[in-house]
């Protein structure tokens, strides 16, 4: 005899004491002349912005022994409903779950939702006396039940207006229960031998399950680590017991249980090119002290407000236009689209957008400006902005000065002392270097202290990140200022007579310029996306800052955000190193690890030969001098282009995004290629404070 | 009544429910409450300026009158922290510390009477494993974790965690904090929470702010039983001062002072430096213990 078989048993034998106290007829009767109308659980169940939680009191199970004294079922009760429960199960069984039917009316009175009966139903006077009992809900296991019974008692069931959840254990049992016309379908996928919950088990008996169908997960779920696991394996459900009734505080548990599930939908929501923060998949969030949530809920607060005001639309678009010059030109680069087709033996066509041509030289002014307003709006008078070498720090500081801010920009010592011409514009332009000493010295310790900072002087000062990396609402609102370039290039590529490109090019350190061009076109399957990190020395040599490719980059959370990120075997940051200092960055934008995850953009990276040989490709064939971050985009458009004419694309159009001129980069390209002497670089640097090492810092950040 | 789980900590991968043993550190919050008097919190630095030397420094801690040591997990990155504290965790990084290695610590701080916690910022625990870290916090008899830079919306694995093992969660807040964000963060703590006297990073201040005292009142009627209050206590007085009307003193940055020498570098002359831990520690308690409630 098996424990399922004794527990039958038992619950028989416990019926047929019932039946003599109050026969089927009469209880028929009762039933009759109920007033209630049963729940449909099934529809309630079955939720597009979340994962419903069923949640039971139970006292104790055959399997865990005794597990709560539960001496008030209908208070619970209510704590679970209180928590945001979607359903209460109660175990009526009474030989080994010490539960009863007074427990289920008990519930009933204390609640509004479907109220399960959980027993070892195999006859139809438990059926009645469920539904005489104020049960929405009743249980049928499968592996009790042979298949005319199963049949009869859903019937059964649903002739009085119950939903019945039907517990299988192995794919035979889910057929079974399919043909029987389950619609509510638990798989209790837990490993009999060491009692753990075996998702991927859970995921392989789960698939396939007709649509209409509401999958429950039944066990093991113990909090939100779980419910996550089965949310992603395609639960529509989850049931917890043992996790619930053991735990200090149910309603919070139940709160926490059901905040996770619609984090989890929230986290999933399509369509791309409109999903919002916190969440990108598993990435995101708000990794960060207490202190800062309050700043970062106002600039969510106000960003809100701001996207949804035409005013504030106008001013930003006037501004993007006299001031910033938008829109940025569409370049054709027929000779450079040459160079690559004889490289890759087929016809491509190539156009650059010119984020270069933006005042301040990149696509950084887009997001200072837009950000520049919201601190108006916020009534703030301080702004601290970090910097690898410039490009976003020129920007914050530009923007600082024309709306009337004080300005400080964090950069790290080595990076202010190589980068000099960057901070004598930053201090004409009005604002504050800090050079910072501590750490490592470079672009990561300047956003540490100027996290420091913003800690310390949040009420008053604005941090103004230059990334879509960092906490939410970071990701979400700089990718929305920087969406224009793709908007923008679409429109232009309409004016050829193009409907889209095929191939979509962009650098990605922290991530800001290749979201804003890819945004548009993430909805668009006939669009392929790609983006390429810094390879420096190449993967192998330790010395880049490759993130997302096999072997490089692991998951972690860093400076406010969780993503991928160099770090070593204790979860210590990794150096970085690029012969561009916009892509030399640890960490990658949250949305970028999600979009790797998902396929849609393909990341690849280029080393500082291939972006060098691409950046003098450039110079020669267009007369255009790129940054040596686009430079990297450029060195990807003959991977990208080889790609596209492999996967048969004929004759396509890409569109490779320039996020930034080279002027700053013409001392390391000039000795790189040995254009000039030491003596002419030397002076160059004289003047204009370029990097000695070949190590310049600028652009992204 | 539920069985005691707190001996279970080499639990099975699915181990029944959660503990429900009393929150270590409460507990000796409430005992110190009954004496009287506010508990003293100090913080060092696992690992500097070397692994032999910080485990002597928490012991010469809890022998001058520490209740409860928070030991600090050394983070590339810490943006919580200030010179003294960044500078002593690049000491201990350069020294090849690991976060595994941090159990000996809690140990031997358990072992000497006090309770341990650990501070650590997420990225650690997280490539640590949560489950692998609070399994291994646990197994040590450690209370809880201090978390600086991980917010109540994204706990919820370690609270997962720590429920199964009955580990304190120790989360920080801060004067800028609104009521709403006060009673969550309450909600989740076990052990206290930890608020910060003033806005800012961790180091010493010459004068103590007076918005401690409104937030801790503010702590407690959003439904904190224990609020202890650190960043910028160095000296016995301010600890006079802020234990009375704070339930534990937190001192860090005043005490891993005394084993850097002006340029921040740890100092050469270990026993002299210990000497004067130890002297900075009986003065800091008996600025304690003179609080009059």
């Amino acid at each position: 005899m098996t424990v399922l078989d004794e527990l039958v048993a038992g619950a028989v034998e416990d019926a047929r004491a019932r039946v003599r106290e109050i026969p089927l007829e009469r209880l028929k009767k009762e039933v009759r002349q109920l007033k209630r109308r049963p729940l449909d659980a099934a529809l309630l169940l079955k939720e597009s912005a979340g994962i419903p939680v069923i949640a039971e009191i139970k006292r104790a199970s055959p399997s865990k022994g005794f597990l709560a004294d539960i001496k008030n079922p209908a208070a619970l009760a209510r704590e679970y409903a209180n928590g945001g429960a979607s359903a209460i199960s109660v175990l009526t069984e009474g030989r080994r779950f010490l539960g009863s039917l007074d427990d289920l009316r008990q519930v009933r009175e204390a609640v509004g939702i479907p109220v399960l009966n959980k027993n070892f139903i195999v006859s139809d006077y438990q059926v009645w006396e469920s539904r005489a009992n104020g049960a929405d809900m009743i249980l049928l296991i499968v592996a009790a039940l042979d298949d005319t019974r199963l049949r009869h008692l859903l019937v059964l069931a649903e002739s009085l207006g119950l939903t019945a959840l039907v517990e299988t254990h192995d794919r035979k049992e889910i057929d079974r229960a399919i043909a029987a016309g389950a619609r509510v379908i638990g798989i209790n996928a837990r490993n009999l031998k060491d009692l753990s919950v075996d998702v991927d088990q859970y995921a392989r008996l789960s698939s396939n399950l007709p649509e209409d169908v509401v999958k429950v997960a039944e066990s093991g779920v113990f909090g939100t680590v779980e419910l996550e696991q089965y949310a992603k394996a395609g639960a529509d459900a989850v049931l917890i017991g043992e996790g619930l009734v053991t735990s200090q505080d149910q309603e919070g548990t139940v709160r926490m249980l059901v905040q996770a599930g619609h984090r989890f939908k929230a986290s999933q929501a399509m369509p791309l090119s409109t999903h919002d923060g916190p969440y990108f998949g598993p990435y995101g969030g708000r990794y960060v002290p207490e202190a800062l949530v309050g700043a970062l809920n106002e600039l969510e607060r106000v960003y809100g407000q701001a996207k949804s005001d035409p005013d504030f639309q106008k001013e930003l678009g006037r501004l993007n236009h006299v001031y910033v010059g938008r829109p940025s030109a569409l370049t054709p680069a027929p000779r450079f689209a040459e160079l690559i087709s004889g490289r890759v033996g087929g016809q491509v066509r190539v156009f650059l957008k010119r984020e270069d041509l933006n005042h301040t030289g990149a696509h950084k002014i887009n997001n200072a400006l837009g950000q520049g307003l919201l601190v108006k709006r916020m009534g703030k008078n301080r702004v601290i902005a970090e910097t690898g070498a410039g490009q976003h720090g020129v920007a914050t500081a530009t923007v600082c000065a024309l709306l009337g801010f004080k300005c400080r920009i964090y950069m790290g010592q080595i990076d202010a002392r190589r980068q000099a011409l960057n901070v004598a514009r930053m201090r004409m332009l009005g604002a504050e270097v800090v050079e910072v000493t501590t750490g490592t010295r470079i672009l990561k310790d300047a956003i540490n202290e100027a996290l420091r900072d913003w800690v310390t002087n949040v009420e008053t000062t604005h941090y103004l990140l230059g990334t879509v990396a960092g906490p939410h609402p970071f990701p979400t609102i700089v990718r929305d200022f920087q969406k224009i370039i793709g908007e923008e290039a679409s429109d232009q590529l309409s004016a050829y007579g193009i409907d889209h490109p095929d191939g979509v090019v962009a650098c990605v350190g922290g991530g800001s310029n290749a979201i804003g061009i890819m945004n548009t076109f993430l909805d668009d399957p006939r669009v392929s996306l790609y983006a390429y990190e810094a390879g420096g020395d190449g993967p192998k040599s330790g010395k880049h800052a490759i993130r997302l490719t096999p072997g490089t980059g692991q998951i972690g959370v860093f400076q406010g955000t969780r993503s991928y990120l160099l770090e070593d075997d204790q979860g210590q940051t990794l150096d970085t190193y690029s012969i561009s200092a916009g892509l030399d960055y640890a960490s990658v934008g949250p949305e970028h690890a999600w979009l790797h995850d998902l396929g849609r953009v393909r990341y690849d990276y280029a080393t500082d030969q291939e972006a060098m040989q691409a950046f003098s490709d450039l110079c020669r064939t267009e007369g255009i001098i790129p940054a040596l971050e686009s430079s990297h985009a450029l060195a990807g458009a003959t991977k990208a282009a080889a790609d596209l004419l492999g996967r048969g694309v004929e004759n396509p159009v890409i569109l490779i995004n320039i996020s930034g001129r080279g002027d700053k980069d013409v001392a390391t390209a000039g000795r790189w290629f040995g254009y000039l002497s030491e003596e002419e670089a030397s002076a160059l640097e004289a003047q204009g404070g370029q990097d000695k090492g070949g190590q310049t810092k600028e652009e992204d950040r | 009544m539920m069985v005691d789980q707190s001996r279970q900590a080499a639990a099975p991968a699915q181990p029944r429910g959660f503990s429900r043993r009393t929150s270590p550190v409460a507990a000796t919050l409430e005992a110190l409450r009954q004496e009287g008097r506010p508990a003293f919190i100090g913080y060092f630095p696992y690992g500097f300026p070397d692994e032999p030397t910080s485990l002597e420094a928490m012991r010469v801690m809890v022998r001058n009158g520490v209740d409860i040591v928070e030991i600090g997990l050394p983070y590339s990155d810490p943006v919580m922290d200030g010179p003294v504290i960044q500078a002593a965790a690049k000491c201990a990084i350069d020294q090849g510390v690991t976060v595994g290695g941090v159990f000996d610590a809690v140990r031997q701080v358990q072992e000497d009477g006090a309770k341990a916690l650990v501070m650590s910022y997420w990225n650690l625990i997280m490539h640590y494993g949560v489950a692998e870290f609070a399994e291994g916090m646990a197994d040590a008899g450690g209370a809880g974790l201090v978390t600086p830079d991980l917010i109540v919306d994204e706990s919820g694995e370690w609270i997962e965690q720590s429920d199964r093992y009955g580990l304190d969660r120790i989360y920080l807040v801060s004067p800028d904090s609104a009521d709403d964000r006060l009673e969550l963060t309450s909600r989740a703590a076990r052990g206290f929470v930890y608020a910060t006297s003033r806005m800012g990073v961790t180091g010493e201040r010459t004068s103590m702010s007076g918005s401690a005292r409104e937030l801790v009142a503010r702590v407690r009627r959003a439904g904190a039983p224990y609020v202890c209050v650190g960043i910028g206590v160095s000296t016995a007085q301010q600890a006079s001062q802020v234990g009375a009307y704070a339930d534990g003193v937190i001192v860090g940055s005043a005490l891993v002072h005394c084993l850097l020498d002006d340029q921040g570098r740890p100092r050469k002359d270990r026993k002299r430096a210990l000497d004067d831990l130890a002297s900075v520690c009986s003065d800091l308690r008996w600025g304690i213990s003179q609080v009059k409630r």
